[in-house]
C-alpha cells in the first residue's frame, strides 16, 4: 500500500490531478453522458428533470424577465458547461497537469456531476429524513456521489492551499 | 458576457450597509441540499472577492438561515453575478431591493 497522496494537488506552478486510469475513465464516462444530456435537442421530461440543479431560475418573480434572461443566457450557459467538460477530457487524457483556470474548470465539472447524481438521488438535508431517497443508501450512484464529494473537496483545498 | 474561468477580481461590495439608489438588485444564494459548504465558500470568495471570513459568514446564513444576500448591483451585473454562481453550480436569483408588493 502505498502512501496517500491527495488526487489534486499544487505540482510546480500549477496542479495535478492525479486519479488512477480506471477513475480518470469513469469520471470521462461521466461527462461524456452530461454532455448527451446538455446537447440533447429535444430532452424528455427524465432528463430535464435530471438537469434542473444545473440550470436555475434567475428571475424567479418575474416570468417575463426570466423568459428574456433565459432567451439570451441558457444557450451561453450550455457552452460554459460544455466548455467545462472539455477540459476534463483533455486533462484527464493527458498528463494530468492543470493551471489555475483549468483546475477551476475540472472542479465545476465535478460539481456538475454531483448536482446530477444528488438531484438522481433525491439528496436533502432536512432534519427529519434520510438523506437520499430511501432504498438508494447502497446504491452505485450514491457511492460515486460520495466519491464525487470527496474529490471536490480535494479541488477547493488545492485552490486555497489549506 | 465572459463565460472565462480565470479568477475575476472584484472591489468587495459593502453589501450589508449599502444599499445605493444605483444598485437596486440584490443577488440571492439560497441553501440546496449539494452543494459543499467549503465549496461555496472558495465560490463567494472567488467570483466577488470576499475574505475567507465573509464568505464563511455568508455561506454559514445560506446553510442556516437559507439564503443569503451576496451582491447589490445594477441590473445587468446582477445578470452577471448570477449567470456566473450558475456557471459554478450555486443556487443563485436575483430581485429588485426593497418591500415585495
Amino acid at each position: 500500500m502505498s502512501r496517500f497522496r491527495p488526487p489534486v494537488r499544487a505540482k510546480g506552478e500549477g496542479f495535478i490531478v492525479d486519479l488512477g486510469a480506471d477513475e480518470s475513465a469513469l469520471i470521462r464516462r461521466l461527462i461524456g453522458e452530461l454532455r448527451s444530456l446538455l446537447t440533447d435537442p429535444e430532452p424528455d421530461e427524465g432528463a430535464q428533470a435530471l438537469l434542473v440543479r444545473l440550470f436555475p431560475v434567475t428571475h424567479p418573480d418575474d416570468e417575463d424577465m426570466e423568459a428574456e434572461y433565459q432567451r439570451l443566457m441558457r444557450d451561453e450557459l450550455v457552452q460554459s458547461k460544455l466548455s467545462t467538460f472539455d477540459i476534463v477530457d483533455e486533462t484527464l487524457s493527458g498528463d494530468g497537469r492543470v493551471d489555475e483556470g483549468e483546475l477551476l474548470a475540472v472542479m465545476q465539472s465535478i460539481n456538475s456531476i454531483r448536482l446530477v447524481l444528488g438531484t438522481m438521488l433525491g439528496v436533502t438535508d432536512e432534519p427529519d429524513a434520510d438523506e437520499v431517497t430511501p432504498g438508494l443508501e447502497d446504491s452505485a450512484e450514491y457511492h460515486l456521489y460520495n466519491y464525487m464529494s470527496w474529490l471536490l473537496e480535494w479541488c477547493v483545498r488545492a485552490l486555497t492551499g489549506s | 458576457m465572459p463565460t472565462t474561468l480565470e479568477p475575476t477580481r472584484v472591489m468587495e461590495p459593502d453589501v450589508d450597509e449599502r444599499v445605493a439608489e444605483d444598485h437596486p438588485w440584490i443577488v440571492i444564494v439560497w441553501n440546496d441540499p449539494v452543494n459543499l459548504m467549503s465549496y461555496v465558500t472558495f465560490v463567494l470568495q472567488k467570483l466577488f472577492g470576499y475574505s475567507n471570513e465573509k464568505a464563511t459568514e455568508l455561506m454559514l446564513d445560506v446553510h442556516h438561515k437559507g439564503k443569503a444576500v451576496v451582491a447589490n448591483d445594477t441590473r445587468e451585473r446582477a445578470e452577471m453575478h448570477v449567470f456566473r454562481l450558475h456557471e459554478h453550480g450555486l443556487w443563485a436569483t436575483m430581485e429588485k431591493d426593497g418591500p415585495s408588493t
